[in-house]
């Protein structure tokens, strides 16, 4: 049977129109046809990330430079009308990381186009597609709206309220997450928009975020917007044994969770006119880390050991009792790990007022850190370093958790599958 | 004229060790031929350590009141440490409406009270401030200056709330005479009958908006009360022995007035003046039937920075923080010299580190350190 959306029978993709462009680029010398196909291989290899596979995308994934998320709720009325979703949704994001429009783009322009075309021509830019269930999945206001309340992992728990949590209703929760991250920011924004699309009837969004990263030189730590390098001491995502430990969910999990991965969301309002007013020898104090190089306190090389024991002339100790990265040492929290994979944020400013001395008010960026972080189990990883820190950590003073989430990421997805299917299929 | 010896930062306390035993030596021989020199109780401090966050579940902020338990009764053992929470968990002052209680044994931090916000019998509803006592009875009083937009502009006058021994409202004490019960108490605590000295800083405060005056229209109140067997406390007389003090309302730290109190020998009641920067002394502070105005400046300016909380050491010294940097100061009331100044709140997240951090203060049950609140961080912190 053939299938009735061939490529051949509808408008350009985006991998053709790369194509394209590579064939008039070597159209001014001999054997152009023979170079716009090694052209396109190339490019794809170069920009794409798999989709299917024994993980989700965008995890273990060298981190792209752009991230735009989106937290949905359902409006789903049955079961079905969320696998309806759920399988537009794999079907399109396994095209669009491979570069494709969500949909075939159709002849017929009388009607609305299967794919808003904002990233046609476009690279896919290592697009990943990483989605999670949150709780409302599984239950909702006390309704099992989908026959799924017993089926909701043990891990999936509610996030305590942390000391000084501002979280924002608007800026909180959701019944399904999606990150997408490239390494252009209108793929991102294009690929949530489809889904979005495709969602409709299903699903409402709830809240989104946007996120980048600075055009760090491969092999280095990107700088957060406080000046400081900023994932150093994360989980090597390249050694499996590592993320086997740490990240990916084991036998411990429902079986439509095994090399999945549980995924902390918090929007992290970071009060950058207080911070830049900040001797440096200050920030360093309560980062722990120099500045500049990245090095910890008391050590002269960046990925040098954290020596928390180490103390000056006078017994203080060199690393001070509430660093920053003291209090999220995995030897300060019983060996807890997690892998932290978060973006600067930056919305403009707004008028806000400072929760520490000397308290100012006024017109302050909307800015800060967008922090991920992915675990085999949030109660081991994110919940157990993130309480002392919430309590202690220096960095309190200039930051302000306002929004957030916790979803299950399920394992990769198998081509013909569909999101999560197992989670439904046995339901 | 006061004056003042040296001023030692956090970063010194092993210094000021080695300081305290050469200066404790030095006084020996000395002391064999003319009368001893007060020793500096701050000269013994060496270090500070967090003990807890003063965050109770309900998310309020703001640390103010101190007191450290006189007697175990309820869910109270006797050393333990009470603190009042002024904001709430939106960070608006004036809203705050829980007590907690460390444990300095257990290390652990409960939650005594949580008050409603509130109660009809208190004008504007519930704020807790640093006027806290605990009676030998087990009866808590503490003082409330609320606000429903976190500050002075939507105001109420506030009360004294009595707590019973679980934390449940016993009563209320407002009356013309009370007015955003602001300060730490002083109490004297004879069992069947007590005398409490409460300042008051909402007379005439307003709105924060613009650029207010100073009012100098507040007042220090002696309360005295019986406690008949297994009821709470009744007022048996109000005297307003001090008036005239200054209140400011600020945006920032929503009013600044006249904040520490504590009693001295020769029945003299210390009252910390934080718009006149200075510290005054209140004669005849129990029997005196009318008021003695801002009573007499024992100190001022110099190491004062805007004097907050303030409590007696084992020396008779004054122990004095400070609202616009890290420092508490510790003062000689008979002579009025500022004896010398510890940077308790180094935190260079403010200019000058620790300003706007501090605020209250307790002395622990043995004398050998004294609890504080580090406001920005929202601990408990022991210096010994």
């Amino acid at each position: 049977m053939s299938c009735p959306f061939a490529p051949a029978r509808t408008g350009p993709s985006r991998r053709s129109l790369l194509a394209g462009a590579g064939g008039l680029l070597a159209s001014a010398g001999v054997g152009a046809s023979a170079r716009a196909a090694s052209q396109e291989v190339a490019v794809d290899a170069a920009a794409r990330e798999m989709f299917f596979g024994e993980h989700q995308g965008g995890i273990a994934t060298s981190q792209q430079a752009n991230s735009y998320f989106v937290a949905f709720d359902l409006v789903a009325k049955t079961r079905d009308e969320v696998t309806t979703m759920l399988r537009l949704w794999t079907d399109a994001a396994a095209r669009m990381t491979a570069g494709e429009t969500a949909s075939p783009l159709g002849q017929d322009l009388s009607t609305e186009g299967p794919d808003g075309a904002s990233a046609l021509g476009l690279s896919p830019a290592r697009l990943t597609l990483t989605f999670g269930f949150g709780a409302g999945l599984f239950m909702k206001d006390g309704v099992d709206r989908y026959r799924l309340a017993a089926k909701r992992p043990e891990a999936l728990v509610d996030l305590p309220k942390f000391n000084g949590d501002q979280l924002q209703p608007a800026r909180t929760g959701g019944d399904i997450s999606v990150q997408a991250c490239a390494d252009d920011p209108q793929v991102t924004f294009h690929a949530v928009r489809e889904l979005d699309r495709l969602s409709y009837g299903a699903a409402q969004i709830r809240w989104a975020q946007s996120g980048f990263l600075p055009r760090t030189p491969p092999g280095e730590t990107p700088r957060n917007l406080m000046g400081f390098k900023d994932g150093t001491n994360n989980p090597r995502i390249s050694d499996p044994a590592t993320m086997n430990k740490i990240i990916w969910v084991g036998a411990e999990g429902p079986d439509w969770m095994r090399g999945g991965s549980y995924v902390v969301f918090r929007r992290i309002r970071i009060a950058l006119e207080h911070w830049d007013r900040m001797k440096v020898a200050f920030q360093e104090e309560t980062v722990g880390r120099k500045k500049y190089s990245g090095a910890p306190l008391g050590a002269e090389g960046e990925f040098d050991p954290v020596d928390l024991d180490r103390t000056d002339a006078e017994d203080n100790p060199v690393i001070a009792e509430n660093a920053h990265i003291r209090l999220a040492a995995a030897a300060q929290n019983g060996g807890a790990r997690i892998l932290r994979r978060g973006y600067s944020y930056n919305d403009g400013v707004n008028f806000t007022t400072e929760r520490w001395p000397p308290w100012r008010q006024g017109m302050e960026y909307d800015a800060g850190l967008f922090f991920v972080c992915y675990q085999r189990d949030p109660r081991t990883g994110f919940i157990k370093v993130f309480d002392k820190m919430a309590k202690f950590d220096m960095l309190n003073q200039f930051v302000t958790h306002v929004g957030g989430g916790l979803f299950a990421c399920p394992g990769g997805i198998a081509e013909g599958a569909f999101l999560g299917q197992a989670l439904f299929d046995r339901a | 004229m006061t004056g003042h010896r040296d001023i030692f930062s956090r970063d010194c306390g092993r210094a000021t060790l080695l300081g305290a035993l050469a200066a404790f030596t030095a006084l020996l021989p000395q002391a064999a031929t003319s009368a001893p020199q007060p020793a500096s109780f701050l000269e013994g401090i060496h270090r500070q350590t967090t003990l807890t966050s003063t965050v109770p579940d309900n998310g309020d902020q703001n640390p103010y009141a101190i007191v450290v338990a006189p007697v175990s009764a309820g869910s109270i053992q006797k050393d333990d440490v009470l603190v009042t929470n002024f904001n709430n968990a939106g960070n608006l002052q004036g809203l705050g409406t829980t007590i907690v209680d460390f444990n300095p044994t257990t290390k652990k931090l409960s939650t005594f009270a949580t008050l409603p916000r509130d109660l009809p019998q208190c004008p504007g509803g519930v704020g807790l401030t640093t006027a806290m006592t605990m009676l030998k009875t087990g009866w808590v009083i503490v003082g409330s200056a609320p606000s429903a937009d976190g500050t002075t502009a939507t105001k109420g006058a506030g009360c004294l709330i009595v707590l019973d021994q679980n934390g449940k409202v016993a009563g209320t004490i407002a009356n013309d005479k009370i007015n955003m019960p602001w300060g730490n108490m002083a109490t004297i605590d004879d069992g069947q009958t007590a005398t409490l000295f409460v300042s008051n800083a909402g007379f005439g405060v307003g709105s924060p908006e613009g650029d207010p005056r100073v009012v100098n229209a507040e007042t220090v109140l002696r309360i005295k009360l019986s406690i008949p067997d297994g009821k709470p406390p009744a007022v048996v007389d109000e005297t307003i022995v001090g008036s005239g003090f200054g209140a400011q309302p600020n945006k920032d730290v929503f009013v600044i007035g006249p904040t520490g109190l504590a009693l001295g020998p020769n029945d003299t009641l210390y009252v910390s003046d934080a718009t006149g920067n200075r510290i005054t002394a209140i004669w005849d502070a129990t029997t005196r039937d009318h008021s003695a105005g801002v009573g007499r400046t024992v100190t001022k300016d110099g190491l004062l920075q805007r004097p907050l909380a303030m409590t007696t050491a084992p020396n008779g010294h004054l122990l004095v923080t400070n609202a616009q940097n890290g420092q508490v100061v510790e003062v000689d009331p008979a002579s009025g010299e500022q004896i010398r100044a510890r940077w308790i709140d180094p935190n260079k997240a403010q200019k000058p580190p620790g300003s706007g951090d501090l605020f209250g203060i307790a002395m622990t049950p043995a004398g050998d350190g004294f609890y504080y609140v580090e406001d920005e961080a929202n601990t408990l912190v022991l210096a010994r």
